[in-house]
């Protein structure tokens, strides 16, 4: 099932964007919207757990490798905190063993970086469906 | 017949008497020493005739002075020194007693004395016999007739004493060299013994060095081999045979090594052989040998060359069968090369994933920003603004991604340059002769051929020997998969135009396509599997940093030549120098 954008832009779910990279974070909220999505971007795993969007969240984008608390341990912290936010983790490092490792812990998807805006929309279609 | 006086013929009764006991004397004398003889004749001769003294001087056959004996008669009161009386008649008395005086001053006694001489011997040749008497008829007749038939007798005694002296003087001087000449024929056959026993010892010596030896080559696994070149005739030792596994003595030639050497080692062999054509004064080869059951033994051989006595060039040498060295050794260096690879997998896993990580991240910007780009301009209507800003967005990663390679490239030239007057042979030799064991283990027969007269050149001597290296190894790499043909490799120093120097490396490996001539030279281009295709762009970055130039051309025939060119003589280094990029490459991060 393929989002509509055409929907309300309260309907328009929240996608929310953690990466320490800058140009992720100029360049991928601007395709969420592009999608019709709702984006928040933030640099770091701990400005997203401080934030207010943690429950108003529908999908999760969130870059692994990260200065601080890294991707899989933001993962760990909203299981912990019993967030049950979908995940699609996103990674410039092709570490083939990283992808079921995420997967398994409950990841939507697990796309390495450059990725092509079908296959994000793709996996974002498939966590906004397990809501 | 006229009777004869009682007193008469008592006298020659006692004359008869006189003259049987003289006669009888040389019975007594058989086999007596001279004076012995002498003393029994004179107390004979005393007491017979009533004597006042009697004196005897012998001729010595041999020494010069006589011998002189006195006897005295026991009677008398006066005794001088038998030594007086030899003193007074010796200055008396000359040799011929015919013209002795019958009566002398008595030497032991008052007034004169009467002396008879006699001489003993029909010439007096034995000695003089003095006998004399105080008494006025001495001597009577028939004292004349019996001094003469004494001194005849004794005469004929002391001639025989003498002979028999002589005898036993001769018979104990043939007695004493014979025991000498026994003495030293003993001694003679004690040494001849000896030396018979020396020599078993040396034999048997010999004999165990020789099996010592033998134990020896059989323990190290180390046999002989002797090659006379100009008539091809080889010898081995019993171990040779053995390592080879070929039956005792039978003639070894070069057809029956090659049957044995690994057929991928026959090149070693010819090259061998082609070294003892130049006549090179030594050789040393690590090859292979393939037996009969397929296993293989590793044979390690030096071999020397001399000139036998008709001047024809001989190699005298040494092969071990190194296999269970070099089987170790494998083990060693497989385990050090796995080590090594892991490493090195591991900093190139490592170089490769920040390489993509710094590559992929502006990577996925543009690709986001040309997907959202695309979506904004196909929109209705389409977002031109929001478009403009996505595709700036996409240059900007763009440049971002350029920058990564650029860092990159400044890794290798971090060190500075520093430049000093070197000479390109001897650099070369270095790497040449750090390379060798590395380059044997791959079967390449490296050949030099490096210019004389090459002149020095100014460089960076680290930096021009990892091109050399680099080079090297690109050409063993190239032919690693080729077993048609030796994996010949050789590398040339030559001078080169215009004042510059030019090394080149060329192999018979599997050379490059013509259309991939010119990306040779690019960073990541590569046709090894396990190459990062870095490294002939560092080295033509560092050869462009010496003012040369790196490049590579196909054989005539199988294989690839890589060459540089560098100018001789110094040109303006940049000085001071400064350090290109101290930053981390990749991360642009300090």
């Amino acid at each position: 099932m393929k989002f509509h954008p055409e929907g309300s832009a309260t309907e328009r779910p929240l996608v929310s964007l953690v990466d320490d990279d800058e140009s992720v974070r100029e360049s991928l909220p601007d395709l969420l919207r592009e999608f019709g999505f709702a984006a928040r971007a933030f640099s770091s795993a701990e400005e997203f757990l401080v934030s207010d969007c943690i429950g108003q969240t529908g999908c999760l984008i969130l870059d692994i490798a990260m200065p601080g608390m890294t991707g899989p341990e933001l993962q760990q912290e909203l299981k912990r905190r019993r967030q049950e936010i979908p995940i699609v983790f996103i990674t410039a490092q092709r570490d083939e063993t990283v992808r079921p490792r995420v997967l398994e812990q409950g990841a939507v998807e697990c796309l390495f970086k450059p990725f092509s805006d079908t296959a994000l929309l793709d996996a974002l279609n498939t966590a906004l469906r397990l809501n | 017949m006229e009777e004869l006086p009682a007193d008469e013929i008592k006298r020659l009764r006692r004359c008869n008497n006189d003259l049987v006991s003289v006669l009888a004397l040389p019975a007594m004398w058989s086999g007596a020493e001279p004076s012995q003889i002498v003393h029994t004749f004179l107390d004979a001769l005393l007491g017979m005739l009533g004597l006042d003294l009697v004196y005897v001087r012998l001729k010595d056959p041999i020494g010069d002075s006589p011998i002189e004996t006195v006897r005295i008669a026991q009677s008398r009161k006066q005794m001088p020194q038998p030594q007086e009386v030899c003193d007074l008649f010796n200055r008396w008395f000359g040799d011929d007693p015919q013209k002795w005086p019958p009566l002398v001053r008595n030497p032991i006694g008052d007034g004169d004395i009467s002396i008879v001489p006699a001489r003993l011997g029909l010439h007096g040749e034995i000695g003089l016999l003095l006998a004399g008497s105080q008494r006025a008829e001495f001597p009577c007749q028939t004292e004349r007739l019996l001094l003469s038939v004494a001194a005849n007798q004794a005469s004929i005694g002391l001639q025989e004493a003498r002979l028999l002296s002589e005898q036993r003087r001769v018979a104990k001087e043939l007695d004493q060299r014979v025991a000498q000449r026994t003495t030293e024929l003993a001694q003679t056959n004690q040494e001849l013994r000896r030396e018979i026993a020396d020599r078993r010892r040396a034999e048997e010596q010999l004999r165990r060095s020789e099996a010592f030896l033998t134990e020896g080559q059989k323990l190290s696994r180390i046999g002989n081999f002797s090659w006379l070149v100009p008539t091809d005739d080889i010898k081995w030792s019993e171990q040779l045979y053995r390592i080879f596994e070929f039956e005792l003595g039978v003639p070894v030639t070069f057809e029956l090594i090659g049957s044995r050497v690994h057929p991928e080692d026959l090149p070693l062999l010819y090259d061998m052989i082609g070294k003892a054509q130049r006549a090179v004064s030594s050789f040393e080869y690590e090859h292979r040998l393939l037996m009969p059951d397929h296993s293989v033994k590793y044979l390690h051989l030096i071999a020397h060359g001399s000139r036998d006595n008709q001047g024809r060039l001989e190699y005298i040498g040494a092969a071990q069968d190194v296999s269970q060295r070099r089987l170790s050794e494998e083990a060693l260096a497989k385990a050090r090369s796995e080590l090594a690879n892991v490493a090195r997998v591991t900093s190139l896993g490592v170089l490769t994933a920040s390489i993509a990580h710094e590559v992929n991240q502006p990577l996925s910007g543009i690709i986001t920003n040309a997907g959202t780009c695309l979506r904004m301009l196909s929109a209705d209507p389409p977002n031109v603004d929001g478009a403009r800003e996505t595709a700036r967005r996409t240059i900007r990663d763009g440049n971002r991604a350029s920058d990564v390679i650029t860092r990159l490239r400044t890794l290798y030239s971090k060190k500075d340059l520093s430049p000093e007057s070197m000479d390109l042979n001897e650099a070369t030799r270095e790497v040449t002769a750090l390379s060798l064991s590395e380059l044997q283990s791959k079967r390449v027969i490296l050949r030099h051929e490096l210019a004389d007269d090459l002149p020095a050149v100014t460089g960076d001597r680290v930096q021009l020997q990892q091109v050399i290296l680099n080079l090297l190894r690109n050409a063993a790499d190239a032919m690693s998969a080729v077993d048609d043909r030796p994996r010949e490799l050789l590398i040339r120093t030559e001078c080169d135009e215009g004042d510059r120097v030019r090394l080149s490396v060329k192999d018979a490996g599997v050379g490059f396509a013509a259309q991939a001539a010119d990306k040779l030279f690019e960073a990541f281009f590569t046709t090894k599997s396990d190459g990062m295709g870095i490294g002939l762009s560092i080295s033509r970055f560092i050869i462009e940093a010496h003012h040369g130039r790196l490049w590579a051309t196909a054989n005539d025939g199988p294989g690839a030549t890589f060459a540089f060119s560098i100018p001789c003589a110094a040109r303006a280094w940049p000085t001071p120098k400064t350090r290109v990029n101290q930053a981390d490459p990749l991360t642009g991060a300090a």
